[in-house]
């Protein structure tokens, strides 16, 4: 990834923290963003920008920062995302705006920005969707929705700006993430329910972080250079395997 | 009545699904052929219904041809072939035996590809008359995702999807529609013997208390009915599915729409 500049959105945490540490490993120069201040711990060498990328002027100064500081963006990956866990019938209008904003307008704003360069002279977009844009999370409507929405912007992308651009997304499933313990700490039987969920899992254990950041250094990669258009499932082989209770039969 | 005087073939004509898509056609007015290896079926009795009973096993290509020289000299065409006829063996590739693995092979998809392939003369000839003929193969959400210690039924069932696809694809321009169904749970006696075969009732559960568990991971909370499967075989035989081909129909109550759903 050497001579190579990337922005990651949501870079602060979790998956997102993740990919800026591998890429900047890799050799990437790269640029980060969230909505609150530069957090503590993220490595010198990472550009942090405070941005809203559900805002189109942000996504605009999230380029040219990134123009500013290494000059042209060749990777984007679009990582930022919220949800809200109501159902349809629940979810208020606010509910809505947030998810929509964040999750799908954010990604199109991003994209909007990027592809101004890219289009021209070449780049890649690897979006982060989610197992739950395939099959549906209970009482996660919308959020569900709107990574099915990135999972189809993504083949558009592919289509309507390849051979120049090449755009993929990874349908992460359960990554261990602060909110995935979180999770665990309010079930009834912690033990109990961290059993069940990994003995849904033909890998033996949730994912990590690193698990997604390895795929994006491999679709950044040129390695998956005839890689387009593709949506990639990580969940350890969760959504392989019917969704029945372990050990029924 | 929409298959007035249709000719219509169903593999696994006796079994669970088998009997209620020939009971279902017989009331939409079609001719209808029960083929299975015995008058009973899967189930051990069998009254006479109004179904012309063919005894083959789709395995035996000499079996598959006779039926259909039967039938064509009967009516000198065929305009609905189900391919229902299947066996689920409960295994691991490892403990799966070689001749498990080709019998799986030789229902599930042999006996598809040979009953659909002497059946195409009869069915050019119905597609000829006017209206589109219709192939309804029979998949599986198991062709998609896994039930554990199912691996050849697993197997079988993505074949089929893929050969569906395939005959579509061919035979689409000849007038002549394939699509599959892709059932998930449904009350047959494929499913009793998978609740009461080996490993069943594990963690000390009764029978009833692993249906219930079985219903409760559906969104509708039951698992389906044969007559659920004939309604979906009857819309695709009918013409009103006249633009319906080369497609995968699972029909599952929800089951294969949700994550997993884990107990936090």
């Amino acid at each position: 990834m050497q001579n190579h500049t990337a922005i990651v959105t949501g870079g602060s945490r979790g998956i997102g923290r993740a990919i800026v540490d591998r890429l900047l490993a890799d050799g990437a120069n790269v640029v980060t963003c969230g909505r609150g201040p530069r957090p503590g711990g993220l490595p010198q060498a990472a550009v942090w920008v405070q941005a809203d990328v559900s805002r189109s002027a942000d996504a605009a100064t999230l380029i040219s920062t990134a123009n500013t500081a290494f000059g042209r963006v060749t990777l984007l990956v679009n990582n930022a995302g919220v949800q809200v866990e109501k159902t349809v019938a629940d979810s208020d209008d606010a509910d809505w705006d947030l998810v929509m904003n964040v999750n799908c307008r954010g990604v199109f704003n991003m994209c909007r920005a990027a592809l101004a360069d890219m289009a021209r002279h070449g780049g890649n977009i690897v979006n982060i969707g989610s197992i739950s844009g395939m099959v549906s999370d209970p009482s996660m409507a919308l959020y569900n929705a709107s990574k099915a929405w990135v999972h189809g912007l993504t083949r558009s992308i592919a289509v309507d700006h390849g051979p120049l651009v090449r755009c993929n997304a990874i349908r992460p499933g359960w990554i261990m993430t602060e909110m995935a313990e979180d999770a665990f700490a309010l079930a009834g039987d912690p033990e109990k329910a961290r059993a069940d969920a990994l003995a849904r899992h033909p890998a033996g254990r949730l994912g990590t972080p690193a698990d997604i950041a390895n795929l994006v250094a491999w679709l950044a990669s040129d390695q998956s250079e005839y890689v387009t258009g593709e949506c990639f499932t990580v969940d350890g082989g969760m959504t392989a395997a019917s969704p029945l209770n372990p050990g029924l039969f | 009545m929409p298959l007035e005087n249709k000719i219509a073939l169903i593999t696994g004509g006796r079994g669970g699904i088998g009997r209620a898509i020939c009971a279902r056609f017989l009331r939409e007015g079609a001719i209808v052929y029960a083929a299975d290896l015995s008058e009973g079926g899967s189930l051990a009795a069998h009254d006479d219904d109004g179904t012309v009973f063919v005894r083959m096993n789709v395995a035996e290509e000499a079996e598959v041809k006779a039926a259909m020289a039967g039938i064509g000299s009967d009516h000198g065409q065929l305009d609905i072939l189900v391919n229902a006829a299947g066996i689920e063996i409960e295994k691991t590739i490892e403990d799966t035996s070689l001749e498990e693995w080709n019998r799986s092979f030789a229902v599930n998809v042999t006996g598809t590809f040979l009953t659909s392939k002497h059946a195409l003369p009869l069915m050019r000839k119905a597609a000829g008359s006017g209206t589109s003929a219709s192939i309804i193969n029979f998949g599986s959400y198991d062709g998609f995702i896994a039930d554990p210690g199912l691996a050849a039924y697993c197997a079988t069932k993505g074949a089929v999807h893929a050969l569906t696809r395939a005959m579509a694809c061919d035979h689409g321009p000849e007038g002549i529609r394939v699509n599959a169904i892709c059932p998930g749970y449904i009350d047959t006696p494929m499913l009793q013997s998978f609740f009461t075969g080996d490993g069943s009732g594990a963690g000390g559960k009764t029978i009833d208390q692993l249906q219930q568990a079985v219903r409760d991971v559906h969104p509708v909370r039951s698992y389906g009915t044969p007559e659920d499967i004939a309604n979906l075989v009857n819309w695709l035989a009918s013409d009103e599915a006249r633009y319906a081909s080369g497609q995968l129909w699972v029909l599952d109550g929800g089951l294969s729409a949700q994550v997993q759903q884990m107990r936090l």
